[in-house]
């Protein structure tokens, strides 16, 4: 662990208020209004200055500590994202196990965040998400240890030194795709968000209101902002580039993932949870059996 | 430091294992557990087994997640919120526990325990990989292969779709009673078409 660790609060907002504003923007693609880089902080104080809501016989402890759960695992994957070639905030050997391991213990924190509120929708938001997130925790560790593959090692900092000639996606062409599958399911978004959809009145969140809710969404936007990091690290060099000092590099492929996922996320429309579970067995499980087989294949 | 970070993890373990028989609840006791995992996985990670750490960390949380989900589906506690007992058969599992506590000191403290400490260059990795897919490789692949086998069985069997149709096409749910009449809702007597004027 080094001085490096105080850059991840710092990454985190400024990723989480970019996301938040890229959202907005949004819905002028599709004719729609746009809002101002000052509607999200807005958002935010107006969440803030509203009271908790509270629930019957809720689990008082497990309520708050989802978000904040939710929070840190943002953090803890951020943290192995190496700014600029062999330097990372924290150097881990397997850098790509403890992102996989930031992935599981999201899903048990969504789960968690619609199970303690003991109430009806937040609950179905829980098992819905559940039941899509676990599956796609296997595509995720397919298309990871393909991209350690050129590197040999499991560490973040090797994944980028392997992609000095070429990225991971020349490489590896549905890796990005099969991972933005994971992206938009960690952040509960556009057609993977089985958590939190309008269709059952805000799922997890359906009894949330105030500080909590504002707690929550800045969790999610701040994974979203790790994730790209994370993408942009495995499939796009991370840090790599000429000119441009190196953690300009990983910023601004950060923003282009984050863009894409937000794209994704606002064009795509979501099919049923039992639909999805098929295609996610049937469809993605293959596809990324087939893509690891194949980027061994080039690795060798 | 090292061992005051190791001692503090070891401690919220056995708690948190504690805790998985005193909570009420599938959900809370399936969590506690993951916890107790995860200290586990913390003292891997301190003692430099980062590999080891970080996937106890991945796999319990996925595991747990599981456990939660077809406890809450297979006990009569919808959703895990309502209060239930955790414990049964408390003599026996009292005594059973004392006397595998009892053998687990017993072999720790008669065993010959190495001291001499790795050198940080031995690539202990290397050194696992070589063993998993050298002398011990059939024993692994087998037991690999085996259990890969029965998780796609249990898949098929458990599909409610299949070659021969809908898994519960026809079924009846047994009686309240012994005889009696299926319990859940009734299927609607024979008029599949009223006509109107």
């Amino acid at each position: 662990m080094s001085p490096l660790v105080l850059t991840l609060p710092v990454a985190l907002l400024a990723g989480a208020w970019l996301a938040a504003w890229i959202d907005r923007l949004a819905p002028a693609l599709w004719g729609g209004r746009a809002a101002g880089p000052l509607a999200p902080l807005r958002d935010g104080a107006a969440l803030l200055a509203r009271p908790n809501a509270t629930t019957e016989a809720p689990d008082r402890l497990t309520r708050w500590l989802a978000p904040g759960t939710y929070l840190v695992l943002a953090a803890a994957g951020l943290s192995v994202v190496p700014l600029a070639p062999g330097v990372a905030a924290v150097d881990s050997p397997v850098g790509i196990v403890v992102w996989g391991a930031c992935e599981a213990l999201t899903v048990v924190a969504v789960f968690l965040h619609g199970w303690s509120p003991n109430s009806p929708f937040p609950l179905i938001g829980a098992y819905r998400y559940t039941a899509i997130g676990l599956p796609v925790m296997l595509p995720s560790m397919f298309v990871l240890i393909a991209a350690a593959l050129p590197a040999e090692s499991l560490s973040l900092i090797a994944v980028v030194e392997a992609q000095r000639e070429v990225w991971n996606l020349v490489r590896q062409p549905i890796g990005l795709p099969l991972f933005l599958i994971v992206g938009l399911t960690l952040t509960l978004r556009g057609p993977f968000d089985f958590a939190d959809g309008a269709d059952i009145a805000g799922g997890t969140s359906a009894e949330e209101s105030g500080p909590g809710r504002a707690l929550w969404q800045l969790a999610r936007l701040t994974m979203l902002t790790a994730f790209s990091a994370m993408a942009a690290t495995a499939f796009l060099g991370g840090p790599l580039g000429p000119g441009l000092p190196a953690p300009m590099w990983l910023a601004l492929k950060t923003v282009a993932v984050m863009l894409l996922t937000i794209l994704a996320c606002h064009a795509l429309a979501r099919t049923v949870p039992s639909r999805m579970l098929h295609l996610l067995w049937v469809a993605a499980l293959p596809l990324s059996f087939l893509h690891l087989a194949l980027a061994g294949w080039v690795a060798l | 430091m090292t061992l005051v970070s190791i001692i503090a993890l070891g401690l919220f373990a056995v708690w948190t294992g504690w805790r998985v028989f005193v909570v009420d609840s599938m959900v809370r006791a399936s969590f506690s557990l993951m916890l107790s995992f995860l200290c586990t996985g913390g003292i891997a990670l301190i003692l430099h087994a980062d590999y080891l750490g970080a996937a106890t960390v991945f796999m319990m949380a996925v595991e747990m997640m599981v456990m939660a989900i077809f406890m809450v589906m297979f006990m009569m506690n919808p959703a895990g919120l309502n209060p239930m007992k955790m414990v049964h058969q408390e003599r026996l599992s009292i005594l059973m526990g004392a006397l595998a506590f009892g053998v687990f000191v017993g072999a720790v403290l008669r065993s010959d325990l190495p001291d001499a400490p790795v050198a940080a260059d031995r690539p202990a990795t290397f050194d696992l990989g070589t063993e998993l897919l050298g002398p011990s490789m059939l024993i692994f692949e087998t037991a690999g292969v085996t259990l890969l086998a029965a998780m796609v069985a249990a898949v098929v069997l458990s599909s409610r779709t299949g070659r021969y149709g809908e898994a519960d096409a026809g079924a009846r749910p047994p009686g309240l009673t012994e005889g009696g009449d299926p319990a859940g809702r009734q299927p609607e007597e024979g008029g599949h078409h009223h006509h109107h004027h």
